[in-house]
């Protein structure tokens, strides 16, 4: 079963991502900041991160900075709520990155992408 | 013999002939006869003064102032005949001295064949006849001498009329030959003045017949020259005698001319001293007549062109004044060439204007003012000689509004001339930076360097517009160019003709348009730079509006990203867990159909939401080669599924090669979604939607095209204008933003988008994109 670690500040999103991704088959943790996400990926250890970027405290980019430092190669998927930061995090750091939307669909069609599952 | 009867009926005849009105000649004729044959001699003659030798008998005897007869040879003095006398001095005879006043007159001479003896009683009859016959030759002296006298005042009295009749030089020196004639009875006359520049004698005035000979002019030259008169009377063997009179019209500064007359009208033909002495008296008063109306006739000239030249400077300034009035430039240029063509301004019929364009390097067609045929020239002249005002008002305020749309104006629009093409007159013109007068092109030659045979309409259309128009042969089409100046440099040319009254155009013409279009260059060129002034202007004003507008867009952007997370954030987890519920609920329970309504009011929230932040978020493209093709399959298949239900055809046409396009993936991907989406949202389920891509050249430089058609409503015309324009939606959902930011994003990509809008039948909007190599040009 695959491991998948959520990282958000809104309680209502975590709880959404996790009960869906686990509707699905998923094993799903979450995370409520960026120092809980760093520790999970330690304990955890996740097949692959959604991160949100605006949260209070470490952000998501640090988040996925301090990631990288860790793994090079965890497959990340940066959510927001808007596409500001598209451009320059696919070209250097995260896999893919998604605009958040009441329909996961893209979402989960991402992860199925990125995990090599049908 | 002789008796008393005899004698006296003698006498009584010669008194009678010597107060008879008979012609002196007649009247001594028939005395001579009368003498004779009373007498019963063989030969009676009156020898004249002149016709008597010097120192022979006759001479000697006349000193004696007594009648002398000679009948016997024992008292003739023999040895005191003359030679020339002997013939004449044979015996017996009689003569008698004949004196007037004690002035020796002539000799009566009575000559017998047969010997005859002479009566006391004869000797004092001839004494009474010689003295009658002096009487008689003494009258007719006298008559003569008033008849003279008389004609000469009359001819004086005629030139003292002529002379101060005119001051009019034609009609004065008319007058003079005329009368000249008259009074010298001559056949011809000739009056020739010196022109005081060229020192050319010309005949000024001629009448009747005059030698056009060599000799004549010869003769007129000496007379000028030494100033003397000169009287010819020149035999020539088997041709008419040749007499010609020519006297110099002297005045206090010199000679003025000569005057000369030709061939008496009488047999023989030749003027004699009377004749010469009366054409003396009457040069003499004529010359100061003639001179008074030489300097008159010069006056005049002076005075005519010195009042063309003011009526001149006064259109000039009164068309300069009109141009002050104004700085826009069609005004200016409407004006230019309505002053050109006005009656009042400089007249011609039709005026054409060329500009310069610096940047192509082309002529073009600006303006035109001219009427398109005959009638409406009449009409429009009409239409000016009813207007009133000074010529400054009328030029600014006549609008002549038949022209405004008239052929002319539309051909000459339409021109387009390279500065570089040599034989079109409009460029060398410019080039050369002077008038051209091109008067009847009469060899094919100059017509074709006049049409230039290039495509030029200039010809065609303007100048054979009279072969075709106004049937008149195009070869003798003549028109002028004067070049436009600016400071500096010819700013453009201005081409004039009088097509319809066909007055030839002078030099002088010339020389007044040049001096006006110099004032109308200037004037042309200050609108010129305003225009570009309020050009930048303008443009400055859009800048500022346009910075505004970001401004505003960049706060609204900056509001909006921090809402975003607020709002986005809720609606994922409201839309989200809807979904959830939507999933559990039985398919027939009311509450399913509550929670589809949550879900759709979601979903359109959040299109709002992203509408709002891409618009505002201005990102800057990520500019790299991309194939359209795949951007637009891609777009395609983003939106199709959403409409897929098989009742919108689909219609793709991709051509082959095409370029590929320098962009942002994104953003292209968001610009042809977004229209898409439109397209399939205008069917409304049904309908048709085409796909066209195609490689074009535009000016020279490579683009890609890409034409979106829906077979929809179409766009409500009202509403045209607006659609890409922020905030402004017809649709129900949606905030506006969508066009708006295509429009932004094509823009950004240096390309265009126009809309083809077929109301009720459809929309196409057309994209055009710079392909890659041309990004590299750059």
């Amino acid at each position: 079963m695959k491991k998948i670690l959520v990282v958000d500040d809104e309680e209502s999103i975590r709880l959404l991502y996790k009960e869906e991704l686990e509707e699905d088959g998923f094993s799903v943790e979450v995370a409520k900041d960026g120092e809980e996400a760093l520790e999970k990926v330690s304990l955890f250890k996740p097949d692959l991160i959604t991160l949100d970027i605006k949260m209070p405290g470490m952000d998501g980019i640090e988040t996925l900075k301090r990631i990288r430092d860790l793994n090079r190669k965890l497959p990340i998927i940066m959510c927001s709520a808007y596409g500001e930061y598209r451009q320059d995090l696919t070209t250097w750091a995260s896999d893919a990155y998604i605009v958040k939307c009441a329909d996961l669909s893209e979402l989960k069609t991402t992860i199925c992408r990125l995990l090599g599952l049908s | 013999m002789f008796d008393q009867s005899d004698g006296y009926g003698l006498l009584t005849k010669i008194i009678h002939l010597s107060t008879s009105s008979l012609p002196i000649k007649d009247k001594l004729d028939q005395m001579l006869q009368a003498i004779q044959d009373s007498f019963g001699a063989d030969q009676t003659l009156l020898l004249r003064r002149e016709k008597i030798v010097e120192n022979g008998l006759l001479s000697r005897l006349a000193l004696e102032k007594k009648p002398f007869w000679f009948d016997e040879e024992s008292s003739f003095p023999e040895e005191r005949v003359h030679p020339a006398e002997k013939d004449l001095l044979r015996l017996p005879f009689a003569c008698l001295p004949l004196y007037e006043r004690d002035i020796f007159q002539g000799m009566l001479y009575i000559g017998f064949s047969k010997e005859r003896k002479f009566s006391s009683q004869e000797i004092d009859l001839l004494l009474l006849i010689t003295e009658e016959m002096g009487e008689a030759i003494q009258l007719s002296h006298l008559f003569q001498k008033v008849e003279q006298t008389s004609s000469e005042l009359a001819a004086l009295q005629e030139m003292g009329k002529v002379a101060t009749s005119t001051l009019k030089l034609e009609e004065l020196l008319e007058s003079v030959v005329k009368t000249g004639l008259k009074i010298l009875q001559a056949k011809g006359g000739v009056l020739r003045i010196e022109d005081k520049t060229t020192k050319e004698l010309k005949v000024q005035w001629s009448f009747g017949d005059y030698h056009h000979h060599l000799l004549d002019e010869k003769i007129a030259k000496r007379v000028l020259m030494t100033q003397t008169p000169f009287l010819l009377n020149h035999f020539q063997k088997d041709s008419p005698l040749l007499s010609i009179l020519c006297v110099p019209l002297r005045t206090k500064e010199g000679v003025l001319g000569t005057l000369a007359f030709y061939d008496k009208d009488s047999d023989p033909s030749k003027f004699d001293e009377r004749d010469f002495q009366l054409l003396l008296i009457m040069a003499n008063q004529m010359s100061f007549a003639i001179e008074n109306a030489l300097t008159h006739y010069e006056t005049s000239q002076l005075a005519t062109e010195h009042e063309k030249r003011v009526r001149e400077l006064t259109i000039l300034w009164e068309l300069s004044k009109a141009l002050l009035t104004t700085v826009k430039f069609e005004r200016i240029t409407q004006m230019t060439l309505t002053a050109i063509t006005i009656g009042a301004g400089l007249g011609f019929n039709r005026a054409l204007l060329f500009m310069v364009n610096e940047k192509t390097r082309f002529l073009e067609g600006t303006m035109a003012v001219g009427p398109d045929n005959p009638e409406e020239a009449g009409r429009i002249w009409r239409y000016v000689s009813q207007q009133k005002g000074n010529l400054s008002d009328l030029v600014g305020q006549l609008h002549l509004p038949p022209e405004k749309n008239s052929t002319l104006n539309t051909i000459v629009k339409g021109i387009q001339i390279p500065l570089e093409l040599e034989d079109c007159i409009l460029s060398k013109t410019v080039l050369e930076g002077r008038p051209f007068n091109v008067r009847f092109p009469q060899t094919e030659e100059t017509w074709i360097q006049t049409k230039c045979d290039r495509g030029c309409h200039l010809s065609v259309e303007v100048g054979c517009h009279i072969g075709t128009h106004l049937s008149r042969d195009p070869k003798v089409y003549s028109f002028a160019t004067v070049p436009l100046w600016g400071k500096g440099k010819v700013i453009g040319v201005i081409l004039v003709d009088n097509l319809y009254n066909q007055n030839p155009i002078t030099d002088e013409d010339i020389q007044t348009l040049t001096m006006f279009s110099t004032q109308a260059g200037l004037a042309i060129e200050n609108a010129i730079l305003y225009r570009n002034l309020e050009e930048v202007h303008q443009t400055l004003k859009e800048t500022q509006t346009h910075l505004l507008h970001q401004e505003k867009m960049a706060a609204l952007g900056k509001l909006s990203s921090t809402i975003a997370h607020e709002i986005r954030n809720p609606l994922v987890s409201i839309g989200g867990f809807a979904r959830r519920l939507y999933r559990s609920i039985p398919e027939q329970a009311p509450e399913k159909r509550y929670t589809q309504t949550i879900m759709i009011e979601v979903s359109r929230l959040e299109k709002i939401l992203s509408d709002l932040l891409n618009y505002t978020r201005d990102e800057i493209p990520a500019f790299q080669e991309v194939d359209l093709r795949e951007i637009l399959e891609d777009s395609l298949s983003m939106v199709s599924e959403k409409f897929d239900d098989g009742k919108i055809q689909l219609t793709k046409h991709f051509a082959e090669g095409l370029p590929k396009v320098r962009g942002d993936h994104q953003q292209l991907l968001q610009v042809f979604s977004s229209l898409f989406n439109n397209a399939y949202e205008a069917m409304k389920g049904k309908g048709e939607l085409s796909i066209r891509v195609l490689a074009i050249s535009k000016n020279g430089s490579s683009l890609v095209r890409v034409e979106v058609e829906n077979t929809g409503s179409g766009i409500d015309p009202e509403n045209l204008h607006n659609i890409f324009n922020p905030f402004y939606s017809t649709k129900d959902s949606g905030l506006g933003l969508g066009l708006p930011l295509i429009y932004r994003i094509v823009t950004s990509h240096q390309g265009q988008i126009e809309v083809d809008n077929r109301p009720g039948e459809g929309v196409t909007f057309i994209v055009t994109l710079p392909s890659a190599q041309e990004g590299d040009k750059k």
